[in-house]
């Protein structure tokens, strides 16, 4: 018999003995590989149905199937080296899935690929060059974990990656070498079986380790809630959040078994990158502990033995840990639930947070001011009040319409509107619109801020809102649904990028840097609109961390009101690279970022940058004349 | 039945400040009611308070002598004064504005039939008694109606105690009878909070220190100045963040919020962080060169200038005013 | 211990202060209302002693159909049932009549322990709990910033002037009125919420309780004060600045 040049060596027909040795060791893999995960399947059926999930839109699904399983987009997005190793090794697994079940199949004396055939030879030598690429990829990521060491992996060395490595390595090696093999040599039944050995020991691994991923996330990806940070509502009088293994649901616990300790979510994470105890990846693995000890039908609490109860409160809800997530795990719906758990029942003890809570249960803002103060400033800006005829609704918020520099933006950005001849009035009485309840998982707080607030927007026949900051823009688009229909509402971001050309421009143009808030940036996709105001007022410059990828201030999730940080302040970290790029000035599109970069450039010794808003960038080339003194 | 008895009540041994305001207050009732002013001292041994009372201008003074009087209870004093006030008939029962006489005023009224005008800030012909309600957001006038004596207490500092002239008026004694089986509570000795080191939070005056002292060399000007004035000495956060003051001093949203009598802020802009953590001060001081400053927004009393001028001068000024 | 805590339903903190058409009281139709604030220290303090020693917590509150809305966050709070006095014409009771009406209502509960706030947000009389003990013949105190259980009955600590304390015994049953900032307020929450639907309310009309409501002391009218705050600014040299607000300390502030 003449060799093919050069294709695949199979082994010829097998003696019924090694069919029989194939298939009984064939089933004693697979049962291996079922009797983990079997029970993990279980328990995600087992686990509470999500209340709110609809498969439709089937459209999007596909598409983020497609885009983030398919081609990786967020794996190599986020980490191009290491992701497009990873991406290698994945689309080898994919090329490689026929080649290996025809494998399978002549141990059975049933191959159905023949190295012969036109199908065949072409087949096995496109998964040879899928097999090589993914011998490299996997080589690079093995160099990359025991070698190069990123710290977000954690300290402890995995023995079962180095493992698991080694085993993808061996199998592609042990498919290539086939290639060069005579036909018809003994060394084919050898490399057969060495093949076939390896991939009998790695299925039963799977389950063990976090190479579950391979076989959950793309269901985990598929079955997502599809939008960021959602926060799903709650279901019946007997759900107040993630309180017990009961309250877990088959999203949440796909999820946890879901993680593959990449520590993306670690390495952007403001808490874990500043001494606290949240670590994101360990969130989600204290919950897979969870339910590998007590399952989801327990009633222990799951904040306690898998999860520390200060660690979801140190949450800043910046986002990046959901945004970066490559196997589709939700982290803002589970931290903001675990916090909904501990604060709907009462079981969350915080002197600072209490104190929130009962200066809105009791009054209008989240900084326990009297309203009579917002009123003053109302008359001392003479801003007209919103009755109906005006285009927009000017949206104070708390920091714009107590926060002195919170003031001082808004005038800006009045003075702006004023110059471009837009109409907008002020609500007469406005609330907090709950965002910080919200994001701490305070429910009935949130339900009352919200549904008053949308009554009063609809008592004034409110169609558009603008406000300069971005957590009220998020909190009345997206999360007041829950309770009613909002208004448009958009940041003075996107208003002013619109109007930019009928905007003067200063005369001389300075170096600026801006900061992107997490709730415009991740939360809104407003990236470039900030961008073009800024580079209208000077010269942008761009931080290290910057767009999707940017870090946060540390005010979010109502941390601003929750007092002092443990271990280093996120401010300062933020500050210092903000400070680091030698911009002239430091831009800001959100009140509380604002505010807390003022702190933090303060307690710094050296000649601080200034600190503006847009608003007040652009606000400073309008003429003078028009403008009651700020604050 | 005729006649303003004014309850008096003693500070260590003397009358104290609001009660010569409530003196003040009946005898401006006297005026509008043409009825004289007998005043009243409680205790087991009055004496000293009597002849004290009796070197002003009221038309008598009672004592009421008990050694179940020795120390103040509320079951005391109601028996007693109620014995005294249907003996007398007055039409009128003045009281100061004390945690004491709020303490019993109320049940005393009530055992009359009667309810107590609580916190009198003006009395006018009519009588109308004017007091704030809505924690001091509006005022409102009230009227006694019917027949029986009408009860008054007055709000410190809203009556001239140095408009009590000088006179001389008899005393006289009233013997109530009580009984110590009637006495249901037993009140401790006072005492005063457990000094802590530092305890911002029941200070009654703070001096507190910003970014504008710039730098902890110059601390010991507004030290000075917190000793002079025997104040609490506290920061805004950038002070504690740098380590010139520790943290325990920080006022504001992560550190302590306060509300002392008197907060004087130095070089305190007035983010709102600072704020508040401060607002709830009754008089609020702000020393600061900006006059932008939010700070003042919130100030009762503002001096615009250079702090290391003000602040040494304020110093001297209070050493002088205290001397 | 079985604890009867008064409540009252006042405006909010934040309210807009409006003068009525006959300026008699404010306009009440834009406002929204909350519980008192040194009520809910009262209702704070009888929920921890049941937390530690047993009994039953009974939220009692006169008022209109408004109130009860704060009834029921009393119970979200913890309380066990409620008491509610129905009642629209609370305004033209002085406070010796509105503790009459409680007083009626609590008689055939025997509590041991009655608790109000030291005073009310919007009245201000400060009367009603001394009253209340008064009228149902116990021994009381006031101005109480936390309350221990004895073996003869309770402990109390006393606020007095000028940063001083008292301890005071009283044997139960007794009534207390507790101040502001004893103790640190449990916040709302949801469960608490859903758990108050399923706890009693009892309503009776003022009219079913046998007491006067002649008042002997009435409220004619109401005005804005005429001195709003504004700040002060102390002009002159360094010296005379200084001076000057040595002055205003000493006399207008009183704090030298």
């Amino acid at each position: 018999m003449v060799q093919t040049p050069f294709t695949l060596a199979e082994p010829a027909a097998f003696p019924l003995v090694e069919r029989f040795l194939f298939a009984a060791l064939a089933i004693a893999s697979g049962s291996l590989f079922w009797r983990r995960f079997g029970p993990i399947f279980r328990r995600i059926l087992q686990s509470k149905k999500d209340a709110d999930f609809r498969l439709a839109p089937v459209g999007r699904r596909v598409w983020d199937f497609v885009s983030e399983v398919l081609c990786q987009s967020k794996v190599i997005r986020q980490r191009p080296l290491p992701g497009l190793a990873h991406a290698f090794v994945f689309w080898g697994f994919c090329a490689f899935a026929l080649v290996t079940l025809n494998h399978c199949a002549v141990g059975l004396g049933v191959g159905f690929l023949s190295p012969e055939g036109f199908f065949g030879r072409f087949y096995f030598f496109f998964a040879a060059v899928f097999a090589f690429a993914c011998a490299i990829g996997i080589l690079g990521l093995f160099v990359r974990r025991f070698l190069v060491r990123p710290r977000w992996l954690g300290a402890k060395l995995s023995w079962e990656s180095g493992f698991i490595a080694f085993l993808i390595f061996f199998l592609m090696v042990t498919y290539l070498a086939a290639f060069f093999v005579p036909a018809g040599s003994q060394t084919i039944t050898i490399l057969w079986w060495l093949h076939t050995l390896t991939l009998l020991v790695f299925l039963p691994i799977i389950p063990h380790t976090k190479h579950l991923h391979l076989v959950l996330s793309p269901a985990t990806v598929f079955l997502s809630r599809g939008s960021f940070s959602r926060i799903p509502p709650l279901a019946g009088d007997e759900d107040f959040g993630l309180v017990a293994g009961t309250d877990l649901t088959r999203l949440v616990s796909l999820q946890a078994y879901s993680c593959v300790e990449c520590g993306r979510c670690t390495e952007h994470c403001p808490a874990a990158n500043t001494g606290k105890t949240l670590n994101p990846k360990e969130i989600i693995l204290g919950l897979r502990g969870y339910l590998n000890e007590f399952g989801p039908a327990s009633s222990e609490p799951l904040l306690g033995k898998h999860n520390p109860p200060i660690a979801p409160f140190q949450c800043t809800t910046c986002g990046s840990c959901e945004f970066q997530c490559p196997v589709g795990i939700e982290h803002l719906p589970i931290l903001v639930g675990l916090r909904r758990g501990a604060v709907n029942t009462g079981t969350w003890e915080d002197d600072h947070g209490a104190k929130l809570f009962l200066s809105l249960e009791r009054g209008s803002n989240a900084l326990g001011m009297q309203a009579s103060e917002r009123d003053k400033f109302i008359q001392k800006q003479q801003f007209p009040i919103f009755d109906g005829t005006q285009e927009y609704c000017l949206w104070l918020g708390c920091m714009g319409g107590y926060d002195p520099k919170g003031r001082e933006i808004v005038a800006d950005f009045a003075r702006v509107m004023r110059f471009l001849g837009t109409s907008f009035g002020v609500l007469r009485k406005e609330k907090c619109t709950g965002d910080p309840v919200r994001r701490l998982g305070n429910d009935l707080l949130f339900q009352q801020l919200a549904e008053s607030n949308l009554e009063a927007l609809a008592q004034n026949k409110v169609k558009k809102i603008v406000t300069i900051c971005p957590h009220c823009v998020r909190t009345i688009q997206e999360d007041w649904k829950e309770y009613g229909t909002p208004p448009e509402v958009e940041h003075h971001s996107e208003f002013m990028a619109r109007h930019l050309s009928r905007l003067p421009r200063p005369s001389q143009q300075e170096t600026i840097v801006y900061h992107d808030p997490c709730y415009l940036g991740r939360y809104r996709n407003v990236y470039e609109e900030p961008r073009s105001v800024v580079s209208h007022s000077g010269q942008l410059l761009e931080a290290e961390r910057h767009g999707e990828r940017s870090f946060c201030c540390g005010a979010g999730g109502g941390l601003a009101f929750l007092g002092e940080e443990t271990g280093e302040r996120v401010s300062h970290v933020r500050a210092k690279e903000l400070v680091a790029t030698g911009a002239k000035t430091i831009g800001t599109a959100c009140p509380f970022c604002n505010s807390m970069f003022r702190d933090a450039l303060a307690s710094s010794s050296d000649a601080a940058p200034q600190l503006l808003d847009i608003a007040q960038l652009t606000a400073r080339a309008l003429p003078q004349q028009d403008a009651p003194s700020a604050s | 039945m005729s006649g303003i008895l004014v309850v008096l009540e003693d500070r260590e041994g003397r009358i104290g400040r609001i009660s010569w305001e409530a003196v003040a207050a009946a005898i401006q009732l006297s005026s509008i009611a043409s009825e004289p002013v007998h005043a009243v001292v409680v205790g087991a041994d009055t004496a000293t308070l009597a002849a004290e009372v009796a070197a002003k201008a009221v038309s008598g003074v009672i004592r009421m002598d008990h050694a179940l009087l020795q120390t103040y209870t509320s079951d005391g004093y109601t028996h007693a004064l109620e014995q005294l006030i249907r003996v007398r008939q007055p039409d009128f029962i003045v009281f100061p504005h004390t945690y004491q006489v709020r303490d019993f005023a109320p049940a005393l009224a009530a055992r009359l039939g009667q309810t107590l005008i609580g916190d009198v800030t003006s009395i006018a012909a009519g009588p109308l008694f004017t007091r704030q309600l809505m924690q001091g957001r509006i005022t409102g006038t009230y009227r006694h109606n019917g027949n029986g004596p009408c009860f008054v207490s007055v709000q410190s500092g809203a009556f001239r105690s140095d408009s009590v002239t000088s006179g001389n008026a008899p005393v006289e004694s009233f013997a109530p009878s009580l009984d110590a089986a009637q006495i249901r509570t037993r009140p401790g000795l006072p005492f005063r909070a457990a000094a802590q080191t530092v305890d911002l939070g029941s200070a009654q005056l703070i001096v507190s220190v910003g970014r504008g002292i710039k730098e902890a060399d110059n601390l010991p000007l507004v030290q000075d100045l917190a000793a002079a004035l025997g104040a609490e000495l506290a920061a805004s956060r950038p002070i504690c963040d740098n380590g010139w003051l520790p943290m325990e001093r920080q006022v504001g949203s992560s550190g302590q919020t306060v509300a002392p009598k008197v907060y004087i802020a130095i070089g305190i802009s007035g983010a709102i962080q600072h704020l508040v953590g401060m607002k709830g001060s009754q008089c609020i001081v702000a020393i600061n060169r900006d006059p932008d400053a939010p700070i003042f927004e919130v100030a009762d009393y503002g001096i615009v200038g250079d702090l290391f001028e003000v602040v040494p001068a304020l110093t001297a000024a209070i050493k002088a005013a205290k001397q | 211990m079985k604890i009867v805590v008064a409540i009252k339903q006042v405006p909010e903190r934040d309210a807009p202060v409006r003068i009525g058409a006959a300026g008699r009281w404010i306009e009440e139709a834009d406002l929204q209302w909350a519980l008192n604030e040194s009520d809910a220290y009262a209702l704070e303090e009888a929920l921890q002693l049941k937390e530690q020693h047993g009994g039953e917590v009974i939220v009692l509150s006169a008022g209109p159909e408004r109130a009860g809305s704060t009834i029921r966050e009393a119970l979200a709070k913890g309380a066990d049932r409620a008491i509610h006095i129905d009642c629209d014409d609370l305004g033209n009771r002085d406070a010796l009549g509105v503790a009459r009406l409680l007083a009626a209502a609590i008689q055939p509960e025997n509590p041991d322990l009655i608790l109000t706030g030291l005073q009310s947000d919007d009245l201000g009389y400060g009367q009603t709990g001394v009253i209340l003990a008064e009228l149902l013949n116990l021994p009381h105190s006031s101005l109480i910033l936390h309350v221990e259980k004895s073996d003869t009955g309770i402990t109390v600590k006393r606020e007095l002037e000028e940063g001083w304390f008292q301890n005071i015994e009283l044997p139960l049953p007794a009534a207390l009125t507790i101040q502001s900032g004893g103790t640190k307020l449990r916040y709302a929450t949801l469960m608490g919420i859903k758990r108050a639907k399923t706890k009693e309310v009892r309503r009776v009309t003022a009219a079913e309780l046998p007491v006067p409501s002649e008042a002997t002391a009435s409220l004619e009218r109401i005005a804005l004060p005429q001195k709003q705050k504004t700040t002060q600014i102390l002009t002159g040299s360094a010296q005379e600045a200084a001076a000057a607000l040595v002055e205003k300390l000493k006399f207008e502030v009183r704090a030298l």
